[in-house]
């Protein structure tokens, strides 16, 4: 026991002066200089922001687009507006809940019924060999493309809106989750093969984790595709939404709502895959940097 | 320098490959191979390039059937479910998703080892390769060596019947690769695990190993076994070192 205890620590002594380098950085100080502000990532973010801005007001007021076009202010006054007064019986806040719950609810079901089963043909070439001829010839199909049916099926409710919603997020979601866990190191698996670990070992070990951050890069392709759809079927027919505001407004040449509405729905949509981004980081904290590296 | 009795007999046999043959097809790859292993034995393999190392350890570890002949330990057919076989791949094959201390664990988990002895040994394997500080950091966040030393510390934490290990160290640099060959031969030295280490590098067989078998080309069979007598550690420069290293360079050049 002795030999061993010293061969312990002769290794700790050769492990902390070679071969044990945990990289640490330190925040280089540099004197500040007129061509480091000029060249300072923030403010050129808020030059070109300004830009934008102004080449937009600019070309508003100069009636650009046949006058078809609000001012970023006026914009921002007719929102101002909706946070109190209503659009169709809502306020802003409203319609956003509204466009949120379909997602919300089409994504959620959607997810649930792909993800596994993309899982399943992964695992099983029998599953894979029943429904993939199937999925194959819905695959190249454009979810817009169903929404004449579905309101034929479920009329202009919302039932239709989510299964629109629904038929578009299923095939990233089972894509992303089969691609996801056929790509795995097959040498992960003989690892556990090798230790005398049987196939559920290699499924519960190996498999789900594997696979863990294709799949949420599925629900982030997803999620886009599910604002697509919404906006889509909210512009067909609906009394509510964040597509509504954008039809209302073209209806009554009102183009501060229109691009207001836009507006709202790329913050919308970003806030949302921030969520996604968050669970992911969450979930698959090995993906995660060193901090201050 | 001598070339050994086919039988170790000093030692207790624990590993026995008997007429080891596999064919892919009509291509024949192992032509039957026999030798023995001795319990706690250091064993390196070396052999040209392409002369089916890796289908020898697949065969080994019972990755892949072999199409005559078995390898024995303790006198029965090696089962991965009865036997304790551990393999460290040339690959990284850590699991990303596990922090360096539940890699090392792994091996000890999926063999069913209880909870409280799987901790016990993984502070002795961490505190053995050096990486007791970076035990909470997932592989990403450490550097490649390390990575190869968690692989290492967790083939040897199930304290195998037999240890293969196929060029674990091919891809990392001479310094480093120096250094945990070092480590290895401790980490024998201490554990008494029976290792059949596969390499393409002469001087690390040499290096490293009590015995070396010398394959030959396809098929392959064993062409010499050469013993390695030296006292650790070993010195690169000692021409007695020297002297094996170059013998075994003559075996496999000159085929």
């Amino acid at each position: 026991m002795a030999d061993i205890q010293e061969t312990i620590q002769d290794l700790g002594r050769q492990g902390s002066s070679i071969a044990d380098e945990i990289q640490q950085t330190v925040r280089d100080k540099k004197p500040l200089t007129i061509r480091r502000i000029v060249t300072n990532e923030y403010l050129l973010h808020v030059l070109s922001m300004t830009a934008f801005l102004l080449v937009w007001h600019q070309a508003a007021v100069s009636g650009l687009f046949a006058g078809a076009l609000a001012t970023p202010w006026q914009v921002v006054e007719r929102f101002q507006g909706l946070m109190t007064d209503t659009l169709a019986g809502l306020t802003i806040w409203g319609h956003i809940w509204a466009s949120t719950q379909r997602i919300f609810i089409g994504f959620v079901l959607a997810s649930a019924l792909a993800i596994p089963l993309g899982l399943f043909m992964a695992l099983n070439p029998y599953v894979d060999a029943i429904v993939k001829p199937v999925f194959d010839i819905f695959k190249p199909m454009p979810p817009i493309a169903w929404i004449s049916i579905s309101i034929l099926w479920f009329g202009i409710g919302e039932p239709s809106k989510i299964f629109i919603i629904v038929i578009g997020t299923f095939v990233p979601c089972l894509l992303n989750s089969y691609n996801g866990m056929r790509l795995i190191e097959p040498e992960l698996y003989d690892v556990v093969k090798v230790l005398g670990g049987g196939r559920w070992n290699e499924i519960i070990q190996v498999s789900f984790p594997a696979s863990f951050p294709a799949i949420f890069a599925g629900l982030q392709i997803s999620l886009s595709m599910a604002w697509t759809c919404v906006l889509a079927a909210e512009l067909v027919a609906s009394r509510s939404g964040l597509g509504f505001i954008i039809v209302q407004g073209m209806k009554i040449s009102d183009t501060s709502l229109v691009i207001g509405g836009m507006i709202i729905i790329a913050i919308v949509a970003w806030l949302s895959s921030l969520l996604i981004a968050g669970l992911e980081k969450y979930l698959c904290p090995w993906k995660r940097d060193i901090a201050g590296l | 320098m001598q070339v050994a009795a086919l039988k170790p007999d000093t030692k207790q046999v624990k590993i026995e490959v008997k007429n080891l043959t596999k064919r892919f097809g009509d291509l024949l790859v192992l032509n039957r191979i026999n030798f023995h292993v001795a319990q706690g034995e250091f064993l390196a393999i070396v052999g040209p390039t392409g002369c089916g190392k890796t289908t020898f350890l697949n065969c080994l570890s019972k990755l892949i059937p072999t199409s005559e002949g078995n390898i024995f330990i303790d006198g029965e057919v090696a089962d991965p479910k009865r036997h304790n076989i551990s393999f460290v791949f040339q690959e990284p094959t850590c699991l990303p998703w596990r922090t360096v201390r539940q890699n090392v664990a792994y091996g000890m988990q999926i063999k069913g080892f209880p909870a409280a002895k799987i901790n016990e040994r993984v502070d002795f394997m961490l505190d053995l390769v050096g990486l007791t500080e970076t035990q909470s950091l997932y592989p990403n966040q450490v550097s490649a060596s390390m990575v190869q030393r968690i692989t290492v510390a967790r083939a040897f934490a199930v304290d195998p019947d037999l240890l293969l290990m196929d060029e674990p160290y091919g891809q990392l640099d001479v310094k480093l690769r120096y250094y945990l060959e070092d480590e290895l031969v401790k980490l024998w030295q201490t554990l008494k695990s029976t290792v059949i280490f596969v390499t393409h590098n002469i001087e690390e067989a040499v290096y490293v190993a009590e015995r070396i078998l010398v394959l030959s080309n396809k098929p392959t069979n064993i062409k010499a076994e050469v013993n390695v007598d030296l006292p650790r550690p070993r010195s690169l420069i000692d021409p007695d070192f020297v002297a094996i290293r170059k013998h075994v360079t003559e075996l496999i050049r000159w085929w």
